[in-house]
């Protein structure tokens, strides 16, 4: 049986910070030395691309050209740690085995998936490939926002799924929904992480709320906070600032990751 | 000239074309074929022997009786979610996710998108 863990970063309202938490998670456990990829399944919508500093002109093979049959899984995992970039934080994992394995955001190539549809056959083959063509420990899939195919691929086939809401009605009721959907999936390890949270709320308080709704461990309750916002996506926001609080909260759901057997 | 293994998943390949099981299906599944399809899904191509050393290998309870896993085995390739290549202890079991089909939006849109992309 393939020994890396695949973990699922779900949401199911857009906005959340689902692509910064899962790049920042993925970071912090390339820092705790471990193998880890990153999959970016919003194949309609990519971005986590930006966070460890690929654009366009540095993005070589994407996933778009695994499911056309013109690349391997080999040729599309992105170094990031030979591929650190001038931003402070992102230089904190030179040397770490950290891959990530981008979407196209070439529109053309949106479109033709958007045409032509998705070989579910083949996208299943590169997620379990990637593990072990590049012997990882912990594969990260970021997902698309809401419920579509890809992503309950994803939640199907994930053992750990992290849903992240926002502590509003909103995501509340939707965040029900994917909760009922994982556990008819039967996902070994499910976690839900606040995010967003109003400093001025106790967040003793809003853990306690939330894991007695759902009867699902909250495995951190992370602020609103300007000073992520203010970052821009220019950088991993754990690393560059590790003191903040966001960034000690994200080390905490960092750590409930490694504490699963 | 092409070997065994080049012939066997050109078969399989052209099985999976024929229906196949979407994520959504699988919440709807008995447990014992749930379990089959995610350990498929994880571990994409499984000989007989391979799936009853990893159904021995389970925690008693979670444990499939051979007949149990038999029948699952059988009913899953009956309705093409998994697809067997071979017979009794040579079998080879492939599961068959069905594909996601394109968008329907007339032809006419995408050309033109593709053109205006172009530029």
């Amino acid at each position: 049986m393939n020994k890396g863990k695949i973990v699922s970063i779900h949401s199911f309202r857009g906005g959340t910070g689902k692509s910064n938490t899962t790049a920042n998670l993925a970071a912090q456990v390339a820092l705790a030395g471990k193998r880890v990829g990153v999959v970016d399944t919003d194949i309609q919508s990519p971005g986590i691309h930006v966070l460890f500093g690929l654009d366009e002109t540095k993005m070589g093979k994407t996933i778009n050209d695994f499911l056309h049959g013109t690349a391997t899984i080999r040729e599309i995992g992105f170094p990031i740690g030979e591929n650190t970039g001038g931003a402070e934080g992102r230089a904190k994992l030179a040397g770490k085995n950290l891959w990530l394995f981008p979407s196209s955001i070439r529109g053309r190539e949106i479109s033709q998936i958007l045409r032509e549809g998705v070989d579910f056959n083949k996208l299943n083959e590169g997620l379990q490939t990637t593990i072990s063509e590049f012997d990882l420990d912990y594969l990260f899939i970021d997902t698309h926002p809401g419920l579509n195919e890809e992503t309950l691929l994803s939640i199907a086939t994930s053992d750990i799924l992290i849903i992240i809401l926002r502590p509003d009605n909103q995501d509340l009721q939707g965040t029900s929904v994917t909760v009922d959907i994982a556990r008819s999936l039967d996902v070994p390890h499910l976690m839900l992480m606040v995010n967003k949270a109003l400093p001025k709320y106790d967040f003793a308080q809003i853990k306690k709320e939330i894991e007695a709704k759902f009867s699902a461990p909250v495995s951190g309750v992370l602020p609103l906070t300007f000073d992520l916002a203010d970052n821009a996506s220019n950088d991993l926001f754990s690393l560059r600032y590790p003191d903040h609080e966001w960034s000690k909260s994200l080390r905490g759901v960092a750590d409930a990751i490694l504490a699963v057997k | 000239m092409p070997g065994v293994f080049d012939r066997l998943n050109k078969e399989i390949e052209s099985k999976q074309k024929d229906g196949g099981i979407t994520a959504l299906d699988l919440a709807d599944l008995s447990p014992a074929l749930r379990k089959i399809m995610k350990i498929m899904l994880r571990e994409l191509q499984m000989t007989y022997p391979r799936l009853c050393e990893v159904m021995d290998a389970m925690p008693e309870g979670e444990r499939l009786t051979r007949n149990l896993l038999d029948d699952a085995l059988s009913t899953l390739t009956q309705q093409f979610w998994l697809i067997r290549i071979g017979e009794k202890e040579k079998a080879i079991y492939k599961v068959n996710l069905k594909r996601k089909t394109g968008s329907t939006l007339a032809a006419g849109i995408w050309s033109s998108l593709d053109e205006k992309l172009k530029k």
